[in-house]
């Protein structure tokens, strides 16, 4: 088991606060998961965090089982979850399922999205469509060096404000900027930083008005639903499991447990 | 009563939905996505700067001129396999013999000293020693030191990112019998193992495709297989040739038959999708990630953990039932006979119009969970079967031999041919799947259908062959 | 020796090659012996009683009338048979009859709408995720209908994302046995210089069919009507010209399109882009659906997107397009599917 002691050659976090738990995921304070696209590094950022080695093959579609471990930061408990790498939420793969229901359904106290800083409006696809499933994420821009090298500059403060989100910039490989990234997972889990993503207006009027009616009519049923016009734009998607959870009322739950917690 | 009208109420808003869908029509999903990417490029606009040349993408596109060439593509591509699996055969040489002598040579006559100073029935000392030590052992001596060079190599070379880039030259043939390109990939880590191979198959994003590189994988010729080919290609048809050309013409043999198992891999491909695969999911593309450093002691590690100890493990476990089994059938009598004796002057008759004998079939059954133990049960069997007393380590005991000749010795006694060479070589190419493999097929499908035709599509397949190569033999021979 | 190879080696050879034939022959799965043994235990009654229901309800939804020898021509079958079948269906309580008009009972009515329902599907299923060719989607869905369980096709729906059109532009009724008003104008309704976008293709009768498919029309095309005569049609779709009769244009249903809605008529393709050239990307072919559709968008080719041609496969079929910073290798075929304007 690694203690924070033998942390001392890896000079990035070095932090006697951070205690790698592995696989050992007993009680838990907070539960984190961790999105990306494929090739970006979530695997590597996995395996610093929580101390385990899994396999991060530059490929896509490596991660296929969900890979779950732990650590403790500031005495709290935290549990990783890494989803697989998906380019998008929208579509109809297992994979994307995955990601989606365990977004939406596990409820992650935060969703970390690992994107490629060298790729970043690729990326943002996906970060857009999990910011519609949950206010509480933090974005980590990794590979922050290739991106140096590829003469990319980011302004991280104004992608912040555009995300409404913490916005980390870290080179997981040479694990830079892991202790500022904790920091912001702590703090959006306590609840320090509020996240006010921004909601996706489209183009299309009658689409607008499609969704606004329905998620009216989802907001009338289940007051304070935290994503409805997310889970109206699913309706209209035709997802089976939305519908389901909209069928027997599941959807309601998923609000009242959000206030009990 | 609140559950009903939260019912009812849920059927509203479906309802509402549905109506709602058929006015949007069906390019919506379209408008959502473009609004999605709007928005990101929106962001992106406003945050990144490039502030000068980008460096490192015109490397990788100079590599990737070079590595997809119309001249070069290909070449390098079959010099990067040869090394691997030069890499693997002569880097296993050494370790697996090391293995041997200390497991076989070593460890099997102490324990069966040992055995015998604490007076354990013979029958028990048999089952447990002389079967399931010994098959377990030989699985590990002849499995592991292969695995544990290919697997880590295998990985580099992914890690690298250039196995993406033999699938997407290799993309056109595949997609001509139906398949995908990143089935080129699967078939080579088929030729370190199958179970490997099959699970590798989860690059594969669209469900037919992936499907045909589970079943056909088989066709790739895994490492546990290598050895029986070169052991039966140097005995029978190096010796027909004169003996400066012998090595070169038994090596020709094997690499015949791994190209042969590439032409089934493909025509099989082909096949299913014209016929039962015909109606399922097709949607291809390939990303081509950057080139990346890959870093060595942690993929050896993955590699190792992930990989090798996984299918080393899966293929103990069957071994070891396999080695009692063996052992029982060599030593169970009715009348005067063996078990294995019985079963194997029954079905000789059959095995015969295949050029095969008894010998081979029953080896075949009993060894399904590891190719590794097809040769020492063969060499066990006809030593039984046909009395031999100066040879072999006692009834139901798998051996090797030390030299080739004595092998050949005792398989031309046991009545073999060249016929009976070639069509060894062919089924051990054609036949089902190591147990290890069916197992993981039905993991990977979770389909009791399809677990059932990759096992046996390659048996009937072997026996059409060896079938119409024995007939043809005869008809010009006679 | 044993009996067996005291045959001549040349007739055994010869047996064992009957045997290889027989045998593939028999698991040959689309018209082998196993498959006309399943197609032969299959139900003739149901499927005739159940084509019955659906061409009746057709007439109720587009509003025409419906009587025995419209029946028995639309079947097929003599007309004995079918004043026979329609007095089965008056004792189940499927259909009334009036004098001489056929109407649907509520119970004839959903019954239908069940079978209308999974038609609609498998055809979605068949155009989307198979590569059935077009002509036949409607041919294999109405064989596939009478034999699958309403389960095995509600399966298939969730996994599709519930889909609410077939390929042909009909809607699909929903499990409640809900469906749309009937709408859009017969194409040879449209004047001179009026521009449409194509919601519906008739699949019946084939011949029809089969040649709007060979004219390669498909729902979700734009067409522009540039000259109307009595004897016939001019229109463009996608660039193409094409001219039909009033008879054939009555096959294609529109939906009428304002001045706004429309894309510029010449579209060049993606695979016609040659390695180093650069362009945007202005849509992707309606032509091509399901997942293969999603895929191309998730990977970023959508209208607006940059693409440049990078590199080509050594074998020359998929080639390497650059998109939002990643290479992506595309097959021939299914850049075909991409529109774009080339761009230097």
């Amino acid at each position: 088991m690694s203690t924070p002691d033998n942390c001392a050659n890896c000079p990035a976090h070095h932090k006697a606060n951070l205690v790698k738990l592995g696989v050992n995921l007993d009680n838990v304070d907070y539960l984190i998961t961790l999105a990306g696209n494929p090739n970006t590094g979530k695997s590597t950022v996995f395996n610093n965090l929580t101390g385990l080695r899994q396999h991060t093959g530059n490929w896509p579609g490596k991660t296929v089982a969900r890979a779950e471990g732990g650590f403790i930061y500031n005495e709290k408990r935290y549990k990783v979850v890494d989803l697989p790498g998906t380019y998008s939420l929208l579509s109809t793969s297992t994979d994307e399922e995955v990601a989606r229901d365990f977004i939406l359904f596990g409820r992650p106290d935060v969703t970390l999205i690992v994107v490629d800083a060298t790729r970043l409006e690729r990326n943002l696809n996906l970060v857009l469509q999990i910011l519609e499933l949950t206010d509480r994420a933090v974005l980590c821009l990794n590979l922050m060096d290739e991106a140096k090298r590829n003469n990319l500059e980011i302004d991280t403060r104004a992608l912040s404000k555009e995300l409404g989100i913490p916005v980390i910039p870290a080179s997981a490989r040479r694990k830079l900027g892991m202790s500022e990234l904790l920091q912001a997972i702590e703090e959006v889990a306590t609840g320090k930083y509020v996240c006010k993503p921004p909601k996706i207006k489209s183009r299309s009027r009658k689409l607008n008005h499609a969704i606004e009616t329905l998620s009216n009519k989802l907001l009338e049923s289940y007051p304070g639903l935290p994503n409805a016009s997310w889970v109206a734009m699913r309706l209209l998607e035709g997802d089976n499991s939305i519908i389901e959870a909209v069928r027997t009322g599941e959807i309601g739950n998923l609000h009242e447990e959000d206030v009990t917690t | 009563m609140e559950d009903t009208t939260r019912k009812s109420k849920g059927e509203d808003i479906i309802s509402a939905a549905n109506s709602a869908r058929w006015d949007l029509g069906t390019d919506f999903h379209d408008s959502i996505i473009e609004s999605i990417y709007e928005n990101a490029s929106h962001i992106a606009r406003k945050t990144v700067k490039q502030v000068g040349e980008k460096e490192a993408y015109s490397f990788d596109l100079k590599v990737d001129k070079l590595v997809t060439s119309k001249w070069l593509g290909f070449p390098m591509m079959f010099l990067v396999l040869a090394v691997v699996f030069w890499l693997t055969v002569a880097g296993a040489n050494y370790p697996s013999g090391l293995l041997a002598s200390l497991l076989i040579d070593t460890m099997h006559p102490i324990l069966k000293n040992l055995a015998a100073s604490i007076n354990m029935p013979w029958w028990l000392d048999g089952v447990l020693i002389d079967g399931a030590y010994l098959s377990m052992a030989w699985v590990i001596a002849v499995m592991l030191p292969p695995m544990a060079i290919f697997f880590p190599i295998f990985t580099l070379l992914e890690d690298l990112g250039y196995l993406p880039r033999v699938a997407f030259n290799m993309d056109n043939l595949f997609r001509k019998a139906g398949a995908h390109g990143k089935q080129a990939l699967t078939m080579s880590m088929g030729f370190g193992c199958n179970a490997a191979g099959v699970v590798a198959a989860r690059v594969i994003d669209s469900p037919r495709e992936r499907l045909i590189a589970i079943i056909t994988n088989n066709f790739s010729l895994c490492n546990g297989r290598w050895p029986t080919q070169i052991l039966i290609a140097t005995i029978f048809i190096g010796a027909v040739v004169p003996a400066s050309l012998a090595g070169v013409v038994s090596a020709g043999a094997v690499v015949g038959m791994a190209v042969l198992g590439i032409f089934f891999s493909l025509v099989v491909s082909w096949g299913l999708s014209k016929s039962v695969l015909k109606g399922e999911a097709s949607s291809f593309s390939l990303e081509l990630p950057p080139y990346r450093p890959p870093r060595v002691l942690q993929t050896l590690y993955t590699s190792l953990i992930d990989r090798t100890v996984i299918v080393l493990w899966r293929a103990v476990v069957f071994a070891i039932p396999a080695g009692v089994v063996i052992w029982l059938i060599a030593n169970i009598k009715i009348g005067d006979l063996s078990l294995a004796e019985h079963f194997i002057d029954w079905s000789n008759p059959f095995a015969l119009v295949f050029g095969l004998n008894g010998v081979i079939l029953l080896a075949y059954i009993i060894a399904i969970p590891a190719n590794e133990i097809v040769i020492p049960t063969i060499l066990m069997l006809t030593v039984l079967s046909t009395n031999m007393t100066d040879v072999g380590a006692g009834s139901g005991v798998m051996f090797e031999l030390d030299s080739i000749a004595d092998t050949a010795n005792v398989l031309h006694a046991g009545g073999w041919t060249l016929l009976t060479g070639i069509n060894l070589m062919m089924f051990s190419l054609l036949h089902n799947p190591c147990s290890t493999t069916i197992l993981t097929i039905y993991k990977e499908t979770k389909s009791l259908k399809w677990t059932l035709v990759s096992t046996f599509l390659p048996i009937v397949l072997g026996l059409i062959v060896t079938f119409f190569t024995t007939q043809l033999w005869y008809l010009f021979t006679t | 020796m044993l009996p067996l190879l005291q045959i001549q080696p040349g007739i055994l050879l010869l047996i064992g090659l009957a045997v290889t034939t027989l045998l593939f022959w028999f698991f040959w799965p689309m018209n082998g012996g196993l498959a006309l043994i399943t197609k032969l235990i299959r139900n003739n009654k149901r499927a005739l009683l159940e084509d019955a229901l659906k061409y009746i309800f057709d007439c109720e939804y587009n509003k025409t009338s419906c009587n025995i020898n419209s029946l028995a021509g639309h079947l097929n079958i003599a007309m004995d048979k079918a004043t026979q079948l329609l007095n089965r269906l008056t004792t189940l309580e499927l259909v009334t009859l009036n004098n001489q008009s056929v109407a649907l009972t509520d119970d004839g009515r959903s019954y239908a709408l069940r079978i209308v329902r999974i038609h609609r599907i498998w055809e979605r299923y068949l155009a989307d995720q198979t590569s059935v060719a077009p002509a036949d989607w409607h041919h294999e869905a109405d064989r596939i209908e009478h034999v699958v369980s309403k389960e095995e096709t509600e399966r298939l729906a969730a996994q599709m994302g519930n889909p609410v059109f077939d390929p042909h532009g009909d809607p699909i009724p929903t499990a409640e046995g809900q469906l749309p008003k009937h709408r859009g104008v017969r194409l040879n309704t449209l004047q001179e210089g009026e521009m449409g976008r194509i919601t519906h293709l008739e699949d019946e009768p084939r011949s029809i069919y089969e040649q709007l498919v060979v004219l390669d029309l498909y729902p979700g095309m734009q067409v522009y009507v540039t000259d109307v005569t009595d004897k016939k049609i001019t229109f463009v779709a996608h660039g193409e010209e094409c001219i039909l009769t009033p008879l054939f244009a009555g096959y294609i249903t529109v939906e009428k399109l304002s001045k706004e809605e429309t894309q510029a008529p010449k579209q060049e393709l993606l695979s016609s882009l040659k390695i180093g050239e650069n362009a945007e990307v202005l849509g992707i072919s309606p032509n091509c659906r399901g997942s293969q559709r999603r895929r191309l968008m998730d990977l970023g080719i959508v209208p607006g997107s940059k693409v440049s041609a990078v590199i080509k496969s050594a074998s020359g079929d998929p080639v390497g397009y650059r998109i939002l910073g990643t290479t992506i290798g595309i097959r021939k075929q299914h850049a075909d599917q991409v529109f774009i304007n080339r761009k230097n």
